[in-house]
């Protein structure tokens, strides 16, 4: 079958309207579960079979990614990592080593001092070239999103969580200008990126709960991280582009914040903790979502398992719109090709409207 | 109020300086210390656990009052040598293999040393023989196996028969954001915890307290 990309098919699902089927949506896709898609290798710098990996497997779009941290695990090619291996650890012995470099081992601003000594301007030197790259590889219809944000993440990585969350309450104004600092460098990414041809819309990731609640208090995010959000939907929404956002965990208390602050889409809707069928209740006509095939049985199901999990959430969630298909985080490397394209196949063969499963 | 209530109520509020003041003033009142510690000290993080469990408490919270509590801790920790106060028990707690994730079993771990056991924190990534080296130089009895991935809550199986082969006796607990209690149960772990608050329930159970 071949599949013709069309971004309005999303449009009309953010504004909680039947498409002609339902989208397949994903903040992130391994570049392994890519190459064994296409039977080639598909590395970061081959933006062309990135475009024809997300063309064939069902997609409106292609994911790009920019801004201090890749989705996901802290990696070398993290914008942040290589200023940090090239500017924070130049005399340093153990600069090749990941535990001196690698934010999820090592924390880098612990006071004031460091605060004044981080190299922040370097930091904000973000690569937009992929952007320009992909415009020749897009075909008709088919358009990008930018996955950035990361602004409590970061923040917390840089302090090292325990510090985090001890300054939270000892030492807030430390807190607050790293997120300040952090926050500004994404936004000032964001408007940029939002003025690049094809960008139809920003995919913030940013893990702000688990399965319990949300990590710091509602009311603390909404002092400080959720504001900056709401720019970010604004700008957003002032230039006519989506907004749409991934935290893990349970985000009822925070769920009508998402709305107010402008999030058109919600993923994953964490299949671990999350109900997503009474998310979907509470939410209907105000906020689309995206998900929620577990990772779990990506890895460990067979095909039938994810195809009947993904009819079943067709049937329930995909009639009015305002829902697309997507995984319960992300499609990692160890996912199985066979239980990924039973997803996506499942999607092409019955989200086509009147969903009739 | 009494100086147990004070305290009590300064680990609640996360007041290190006055879980100090009070913690001191309790020892040169000549106070037992099994009651410092017990009515005191233990008794303040389990409200604040269980404020926790209930999402009136964040992460923040339950650092700031665990910090206070372990200066309360410094203040007595001469004293418990000499006294016939025990630890609760000894638990073994690491990141399974592979995994770097430590926030969960961080919480963890505060809330056991929260509880009065003693907790012996092996880290991130750690192999199955990390584990067992641990077991066979701490004498846990219990054990708690966190992961975060689905691939690395794999490992888990292996680190458990590998305990349990040194240690027939000890009891292996695993949680973490893709554990189910049906994964625990298939390989063979004793107890499976939700999440860092109810982990220290879970071990009560465990060892029938």
């Amino acid at each position: 079958m071949e599949l013709k990309p069309d971004f309005n098919r999303i449009i009309t699902t953010l504004k909680h309207k039947e498409a002609d089927r339902v989208p397949l949506a994903e903040a992130a896709i391994s570049y392994e579960i890519m190459s064994q898609f296409l039977g080639k290798e598909v590395v970061d710098s081959d933006i062309e079979s990135q475009v024809e990996f997300w063309t064939k497997a069902g997609y409106d779009y292609v994911g790009l990614t920019v801004g201090m941290m890749q989705p996901g695990k802290v990696t070398e090619d993290s914008a942040i990592s290589k200023m940090l291996k090239s500017i924070s650890l130049r005399d340093t012995a153990d600069q090749e080593s990941d535990e001196s470099w690698n934010l999820e081992k090592k924390s880098f601003i612990h006071d004031d001092m460091d605060f004044e000594n981080f190299p922040w301007e370097e930091a904000a030197k973000l690569d937009y070239s992929k952007f320009y790259e992909v415009q020749k590889y897009l075909p008709e219809g088919m358009k990008i999103i930018a996955l950035s944000g990361k602004i409590f993440t970061l923040t917390w990585m840089l302090m090292g969580f325990e510090s985090f969350c001890l300054n939270l309450v000892l030492n807030p104004k430390l807190v607050e200008k790293i997120f300040e600092r952090v926050a500004n460098i994404q936004y000032e990414a964001l408007r940029k990126i939002i003025k690049i041809p094809n960008v139809a819309a920003i995919w913030a990731v940013d893990d702000i709960a688990f399965g319990t609640g949300t990590m710091i208090s509602p009311a603390a995010l909404r002092q400080y991280v959720f504001p900056w959000y709401k720019k970010f939907g604004q700008i957003c929404h002032d230039n006519n582009k989506f907004f749409f956002f991934h935290s893990d965990g349970v985000l009822w208390d925070v769920l009508e914040d998402f709305i107010e602050i402008g999030v058109d889409a919600l993923h994953p809707i964490d299949p671990t903790c999350f109900d997503i069928e009474e998310v979907k209740k509470k939410v209907t006509g105000r906020l689309c979502i995206i998900g929620n095939i577990s990772n779990e049985i990506l890895m460990n199901g067979t095909p039938e398992q994810v195809a009947d999990l993904t009819k079943k959430r067709l049937r329930v969630l995909a009639p009015g719109g305002g829902y697309m298909i997507g995984s319960g985080n992300s499609v990692p490397e160890w996912a199985k090709l066979e239980n990924y394209k039973a997803m996506i196949e499942t999607v092409q063969l019955f989200g086509r409207y009147p969903i009739q499963i | 109020m009494s100086v147990f209530e004070d305290i009590k109520e300064s680990v609640i509020a996360g007041n290190a300086e006055k879980v100090k003041e009070y913690t001191e003033k309790a020892v040169s009142d000549g106070l037992d210390v099994a009651e410092i510690l017990n009515v005191g000290l233990i008794a303040g993080m389990s409200v604040v656990g269980v404020r926790f469990k209930n999402n009136e408490v964040y992460v923040p919270e339950v650092l700031i009052a665990a910090r206070a509590m372990r200066i309360g801790m410094t203040v007595i920790k001469p004293l418990l040598a000499n006294s016939t106060v025990r630890e609760r028990g000894v638990v073994v707690i690491g990141t399974v293999k592979g995994d770097l994730h430590d926030i969960g079993k961080n919480l963890v771990a505060m809330m056991f040393e929260g509880a009065g056991y003693k907790v012996i924190d092996i880290g991130i990534d750690a192999p199955s023989e990390k584990f067992v080296q641990a077991l066979a130089e701490n004498r846990p009895q219990i054990v708690c196996l966190s992961a975060l991935l689905t691939t690395t809550m794999v490992k888990m199986k292996e680190s458990v028969a590998q305990l349990k082969a040194a240690d027939v006796n000890v009891k292996i607990m695993v949680g973490g954001a893709p554990v189910t209690k049906t994964f625990a149960d298939e390989i063979g772990a004793d107890g499976y915890a939700s999440d860092a608050a109810s982990a220290v329930d879970i071990a009560n159970e465990l060892l029938a307290f």
